[in-house]
């Protein structure tokens, strides 16, 4: 009995040598000798193009920059989470967030991001469609409005709003109901010198914004000038660009105001 | 031969080595086993549905996030930048890359267990495979057959090959069967696709196929073994050249923990490439990862290791067929 | 009778630059229990291990039933059983599987040889018992075992009666001298302890700091330091008579110590008697090793 599992175990581990033996012999063969694998080859699958799958409830999608991810909010949600939370206590329907937000994120970026197979089988899914984008193609990082180059601001204006429109046929496309909210932008420089002058640049930004938006019946221009016009310096993170937690609430507040079940 | 090799194997089996292994082996696929099913609970909650393309895309977005923020360092950056067009590739072409099922859970528990987990279990079977004979000086009566050194050695060295094939695929056994009970045993077929090369930041998809999981797995095991086999051969002459177990462990362990935490910080001291702890991560190659060090690749993993291995068993053998016994 | 079973010439092993054993010579014959005596650090263990094949030797042959150990090794392996120092064996394994284990390692052992060996050490009852469970004397027996298990023409035994009870020592003696008297076996013995060699061996070497002093028959060496301690009266009388055969010497406690020879001695009581004296006590004295030893080796202590 004791001899046997002795001889159990050998025979048993000459299989296993075995067996991983002939898997390296393989690997190596497949790795370093199959130049043209043939049969084996990738082929092109049908993009993921099937029908929704249906979800309880409501379904919010979230697109665009950092605004969207919540940058400068401590505790992450950003005004996405804050709204959801908000409009989780009006309804007993559970509300289902997809946030597609990345960083730095441009409109042309997203009017990318919006062609990707799985971004468009949510999209299709979505109740509600909420999108910050345009102030990075707008300050690119504070450098265009310390520039003060009325040419190159004009000139990402258009492109800006040449992408939106693209951005907003796209989604329409995929989704007839949804309601499309777009945040719009405030001055986060409001307090330095040149507001004037800065001011002027947001607004009318935000002006062709809400126009191109005007053309959509289901598409909503969501204005945030006002709310950090009077004490911005109150609603904004230490890095004097991006909301704080404060910030974040209040653009949730007129959003949720917004949506009604 | 056939004798002495049973010899030794008699002699590891009752020691109850593998059957430790064994254990330790299957505890550590229970805690993971349960730790995924806790994150597919959680997912579950968050998002209403476990699709697998939410949940890649998803992973995609948060990546996207953090190689935008800044702090980060630049090969992390074009790791996270490949890890996402990768993700990517599989989305578009609609194949899940973590199909849900035990042959998937093995997959990652290998990924995982590569450079760190298997070489201890293998250290435990090869750390005192010849030491302890010294130090319990059985070693006398051994070498006073009328049987050649070199050959008691080739015993003892087979024995340790025969060992380490039997944890390999214990391993394999072990954390199938027990992650089936949660995840399912389905999935052998799962299409897996490989092939991905990295080109600086780019991902180059020319050379992909796509290949049933089964064909995957026992690609990625027999690199899992390879990998121990090398371990197991250093260990094995570390056993020759120390006396003292324990000692000869504690060089083995910091040699193998300095490889886990050096790969992930030598891409500027190119020369480290040629050091085995840096090569142990095989099956990164075989899943497209970008390698720790700019140039490496699964070739050249395979000959370091090789040659590493050789001349393990080269010095091994030269030790004990002169070292006088005291 | 005469086979040489053993033959060692020039036997040298130098360790850096340090010389430990210094040029051995000596040759055992079929039968024979040789005896390798020596204080601890003396060489006896390396020579030993010379001689098994554990340590290669700088300089000098070993020949083992005719085979160079360094040449021929498997071949000169093959006559010879040995236990150096302790007998070390697996703790997890059982009696039986050590034995396999080892038998395992030699040509042509068949289970019958193995139960007889067993037999013959008296371990048959707990053979199959793990060795932990064993007791020191069962294990000594048991490495016995191994080492007569191929059958060889010399045995090679470090201290064996080391750790053992007067019993086991007993035990062990008695079963050196069967093996060497009925098997035919040469026994090489090696001990630091004066009487068990003199209780157990033909012939003895002598070795210290690397070097044999002396290889003799115990017999003969004895003889050489055998003494006769005699208690007379009147004591100045007696020894008036027995000066005039061989040198007296005066001990403290009133008796007289005269050389012993198996002719002479009962004459020197005839003339005793004779003479009127009343000899009370005529005492053989044996153990005499240990002065034999002082005096070859200028007094470095034995134990």
């Amino acid at each position: 009995m004791k001899q046997g599992s002795v001889r159990f175990v050998f025979i048993f581990s000459l299989l296993s040598m075995a067996l991983m033996l002939f898997g390296l012999g393989w690997t190596i063969q497949n790795q370093f000798f199959s130049g043209d694998a043939g049969s084996s080859r990738m082929e092109e699958v049908e993009p993921a193009g099937e029908a929704a799958t249906s979800i309880k409830g409501k379904f919010v999608v979230a697109l665009g920059d950092s605004l969207t991810r919540g940058t400068g909010d401590d505790s992450g949600k950003g005004y996405i989470g804050y709204l959801v939370e908000e409009l989780q206590m009006k309804t007993e329907e559970k509300i289902t967030l997809q946030n597609f937000g990345v960083k730095g994120y441009r409109s042309g970026q997203l009017l990318n991001q919006i062609q990707q197979a799985e971004i468009q089988r949510q999209v299709k899914n979505a109740d509600y469609i909420l999108i910050t984008i345009g102030g990075n193609d707008l300050f690119q990082g504070g450098q265009t409005l310390l520039e003060m180059n009325s040419e190159k601001i004009t000139q990402a204006r258009k492109a800006y709003l040449d992408n939106l429109q693209k951005i907003l046929k796209g989604l329409r496309s995929l989704n007839e109901g949804a309601v499309i909210f777009h945040i719009g932008l405030y001055n986060p420089f409001i307090d330095l010198n040149d507001s004037a002058l800065t001011t002027q640049i947001v607004r009318d930004w935000n002006h062709e914004t809400s126009r191109l938006l005007d053309q959509d019946q289901k598409a909503i221009y969501v204005p945030t000038f006002d709310l950090f016009q009077l004490s911005v310096n109150d609603y904004l993170y230490s890095d004097k660009f991006h909301p704080n937690a404060e910030g974040y609430k209040l653009i949730a507040e007129r959003v949720a105001s917004l949506i009604t079940w | 031969m056939y004798s002495l090799v049973r010899n030794e194997l008699l002699k590891i089996v009752r020691k109850k080595r593998i059957l430790v292994v064994a254990g330790i082996i299957a505890i550590l696929v229970g805690m993971f086993t349960y730790a995924q099913w806790k994150e597919l609970d959680r997912r579950l909650e968050r998002f209403g549905d476990v699709d697998w393309r939410t949940t890649l895309q998803q992973q995609i977005i948060d990546a996207q996030n953090r190689i935008t923020s800044s702090g980060i360092s630049d090969e992390w950056k074009s790791q996270l930048q490949l890890r996402i067009q990768q993700q990517q590739y599989y989305l578009d072409h609609n194949v899940n890359p973590v199909e849900p099922g035990a042959p998937t859970f093995m997959r990652t528990f290998a990924d995982h267990s590569i450079t760190l987990f298997l070489p201890l279990m293998v250290m435990v079977v090869a750390a005192d495979i010849v030491s302890s004979e010294r130090s319990a000086g059985t070693i006398k009566l051994l070498l006073t057959r009328p049987v050649k050194r070199w050959k008691i050695l080739m015993s003892k060295y087979l024995a340790l090959l025969l060992s380490i094939s039997i944890i390999v695929v214990l391993f394999g056994l072990l954390s199938y069967l027990i992650s089936g009970i949660v995840f399912g045993y389905q999935g052998w077929s799962a299409p897996v696709i490989i092939g991905f090369s990295a080109e600086g930041i780019e991902l180059n998809t020319n050379a992909v196929q796509l290949i049933p999981q089964w064909q995957y797995l026992l690609m990625e095991f027999s690199l899992v073994w390879f990998v121990a086999l090398v371990v197991g051969s250093i260990a094995f002459m570390l056993s020759v050249l120390i006396k003292n177990t324990p000692a000869g462990m504690g060089v083995m362990l910091a040699a193998l923990i300095s490889g886990a935490i050096l790969s992930n910080m030598v891409s500027s001291w190119e020369s480290a490439k040629y050091l085995f702890m840096i090569n142990l991560d095989l099956t990164a190659y075989l899943a497209g990862k970008a390698p720790p060090i700019e140039g490496m690749s699964l070739g050249f993993s395979l000959i370091v290791l090789t040659l590493w291995g050789l001349a393990a068993l080269a010095v091994s053998f030269i030790v004990f067929t002169r070292q006088d016994i005291y | 009778m005469s086979e040489i079973t053993l033959a060692v010439k020039g036997l040298r092993k130098r360790i850096g630059k340090k010389e430990i054993i210094k040029g051995l010579n000596f040759e055992l014959k079929r039968g024979e229990v040789f005896g390798f005596l020596g204080p601890n650090g003396a060489g006896k263990t390396t020579t030993i291990r010379m001689l098994v094949g554990l340590i290669r030797p700088t300089a000098g042959t070993i020949e083992i039933g005719g085979y160079d150990v360094q040449r021929n090794f498997t071949k000169a392996m093959s006559h010879m059983g040995c236990i150096v120092e302790n007998p070390e064996l697996y703790p997890y394994l059982t009696g039986w599987e050590n034995l396999q284990h080892f038998a395992g390692m030699l040509p042509g052992v068949t289970n019958a040889h193995m139960e007889e060996v067993v037999k013959l050490v008296r371990l048959h009852e707990r053979i199959h018992d793990h060795l932990k469970t064993y007791s020191l004397g069962m294990r000594q027996r048991l490495g016995i075992a191994q080492a007569l298990l191929g059958k060889p023409k010399v045995l090679i035994l470090d201290e064996p009666t080391n750790g053992l009870d007067p019993m086991g020592i007993r035990e062990m003696r008695n079963f050196i001298r069967y093996l060497a008297e009925e098997e035919g076996l040469t026994v090489l013995v090696s001990s630091h302890l004066l009487s068990e060699i003199q209780l157990m061996c033909d012939r003895v070497a002598i070795i210290s700091q690397g070097s044999i002093i002396k290889v003799d028959a115990v017999k003969s060496l004895l003889a050489l330091q055998e003494r006769v301690v005699w208690r007379a009266e009147p004591l100045a009388r007696a020894k008036e008579v027995l000066s005039g055969f061989t040198q007296v010497h005066n001990a403290q406690d009133g008796t007289l110590v005269t050389s012993y020879s198996d002719s002479e001695t009962p004459l020197w009581n005839k003339a005793m008697v004779e003479q009127g004296i009343l000899v009370k006590e005529m005492n053989r004295k044996l153990p005499a090793l240990e002065d034999l030893f002082l005096e070859l080796t200028g007094g470095e202590s034995v134990v």
